[in-house]
C-alpha cells in the first residue's frame, strides 16, 4: 500500500466516522449557549486584579457623592467667606455656581465618530468591561457622539459601527494592536498625554 | 467520497441544513470572538457551529467512543469560552481550540485507565447501514479498527495531521511535544497501521 493510500483512508475513514455519528452534533451549539447561561468569559489575572483593585460601581458613586457633598460645602463656605469680606461684590452670579453640579474625579470624556450612513454607533472599551455604550446622533448629520464621566486612567476602546469593529479612533491617544485586530487608547486626567 | 482538503476548522461535513438565519453567520472570525469576549454567548454558538466537525473529529480519533467524543467536545467548547481571554491571537484560533480539546482527551483517556470498571466498553464507532458494506467500507472498518489499536501517541498525531490538516509544527503545539517527535511518531503510527491493516492491499484512490 503506498503512503498517500494510507493517507487517503486514514482521512477518509475517520471523515466516516463523523458523518455517521454526526447526529450527535446536532444542536450542539445550542447546547453550549444554553449551558453557557449569560456568563462572559473569565477574566484575566490583570483584569481581575484591576477590578479587584478599582472601586465597585456602587462604592464609585459612593465615592463621588462624598467627594460631591465636600466640594460642595467647600464651595458654600468659601461663598459665604467671600461674601462676607466684600460688602459691594456683585455676587450675583455666584449662588448659581455653588448650585451647580458639584465637581468629582471623573472628567467629560467626548466620544465622537463620523459614521455617515450608519444605523447605530456604539463604543465598547475598557471603562464599560466592554460592554456597549451607545452614541447619538440626534441631527442625523452622521457625526455621533457620546460623553462619558470618566475617571482618571488609562483606557482601551473601540467603536462598534453596525456591528463591525472599529478600533482606530482617529482622537484616540494611541492605539494598540490586541486579539486580531487594533482598539484605540485614550488617557483621561492625569494619566500623562500621549502614548 | 473524496475529502477535498479543507482548511482547518472547516468540516467536511457540511451542515448547510443548520445554517441560521443569523446576522453572526456573516461574521468573521475575529469579530465573533471579540463579541464572544464581550458575553455574547449567540456569537459564540456561531464558533460552535463552524468548529464542531473538526473538534468533534479530533476527540473521536482519539478517544475511538463517540459518546467520549461528544462529551469533551461540549466541554471543549465550554471551556475555550471560559478561557477565552487566554487565546493568544498569534495562534491560529483552531490551534487553541484542538489544544484544549486535546488535553480534555488526554483528561479523559487517563481517567479511562484508572477507572476500567465503570469504562463503558469503547463503541465501535459507525452505525455503518450494513447495506452498504461494500469492499470500500470494509476497507474503512479495518483502517477504523487499525487506529482504534493504534497507541493514543501514535494515533493522535496522526488524526491531527490527516483529520485536522495541522501542520508539524501545529501538532507539536497542540500535543506538547517536539515538532521532530511529531514527524518521527506520525511515520511510525503509519507503519504500524499498514501492519494492523493487514494485507487487505490495496486501498483504490477513492471516487467521490
Amino acid at each position: 500500500m503506498r503512503q498517500d493510500e494510507l493517507e487517503r483512508a486514514v482521512r477518509s475513514a475517520l471523515c466516516s466516522e463523523v458523518e455517521s455519528a454526526s447526529t450527535r452534533l446536532a444542536g450542539l451549539e445550542e447546547r453550549v449557549v444554553a449551558d453557557l447561561g449569560d456568563r462572559a468569559p473569565r477574566l484575566g489575572a490583570l483584569e481581575w486584579l484591576r477590578q479587584l483593585l478599582a472601586p465597585s460601581p456602587g462604592a464609585r458613586w459612593a465615592q463621588i457623592a462624598v467627594l460631591g457633598a465636600t466640594a460642595a460645602v467647600f464651595l458654600t463656605l468659601g461663598l459665604w467667606i467671600a461674601e462676607d469680606r466684600s460688602s459691594d461684590g456683585d455676587l450675583a452670579a455666584m449662588p448659581r455656581l455653588a448650585a451647580a453640579p458639584a465637581p468629582t474625579d471623573d472628567e467629560s470624556v467626548l466620544f465622537v465618530l463620523p459614521a455617515l450612513n450608519a444605523k447605530s454607533v456604539s463604543v465598547v472599551g475598557s471603562f464599560s468591561d466592554w460592554e456597549a455604550v451607545p452614541l447619538q446622533d440626534e441631527d442625523g448629520d452622521g457625526i455621533w457622539t457620546a460623553r462619558l464621566p470618566l475617571p482618571p486612567g488609562r483606557y482601551e476602546y473601540a467603536f462598534v459601527i453596525d456591528g463591525r469593529w472599529w478600533g482606530q479612533d482617529p482622537l484616540a491617544d494611541g492605539y494598540i494592536r490586541s486579539f486580531g485586530e487594533y482598539s484605540s487608547v485614550r488617557y483621561v486626567g492625569g494619566g500623562g498625554d500621549g502614548v | 467520497m473524496s475529502r477535498a482538503k479543507p482548511p482547518s476548522g472547516e468540516p467536511c461535513i457540511l451542515g448547510t441544513e443548520e445554517a441560521q438565519e443569523s446576522v453572526y453567520r456573516v461574521q468573521n472570525e475575529v469579530s465573533l470572538l471579540r463579541a464572544s469576549l464581550a458575553g455574547e454567548t449567540a456569537a459564540w454558538g456561531e464558533i460552535v457551529a463552524r468548529y464542531k466537525d473538526a473538534v468533534f473529529g479530533l476527540c473521536l480519533g482519539f478517544l475511538r467512543s463517540p459518546a467520549d467524543a461528544e462529551d469533551i467536545t461540549h466541554d471543549a467548547f465550554i471551556r475555550a469560552y471560559d478561557n477565552l481571554r487566554r487565546y493568544n491571537l498569534e495562534k491560529r484560533f483552531s490551534t487553541w481550540l484542538f489544544t484544549i480539546a486535546a488535553n480534555l482527551c488526554r483528561n479523559r483517556l487517563r481517567y479511562r485507565r484508572n477507572h476500567p470498571v465503570s469504562d463503558p466498553d469503547v463503541e465501535s464507532p459507525g452505525g455503518i447501514d450494513p447495506a452498504a458494506a461494500v469492499a470500500r467500507e470494509e476497507r474503512q472498518v479495518r483502517v477504523r479498527d487499525g487506529l482504534t489499536q493504534l497507541p493514543y501517541g501514535y494515533r493522535a498525531p496522526l488524526v491531527l495531521r490527516y483529520y485536522n490538516d495541522l501542520s508539524y509544527r501545529e501538532i507539536s503545539e497542540v500535543l506538547a511535544i517536539p515538532e521532530g517527535t511529531v514527524k518521527t511518531r506520525i511515520h511510525r503510527a503509519k507503519a504500524i497501521l499498514k501492519d494492523l491493516i493487514g494485507p487487505v492491499g490495496v486501498i483504490d484512490h477513492e471516487t467521490g
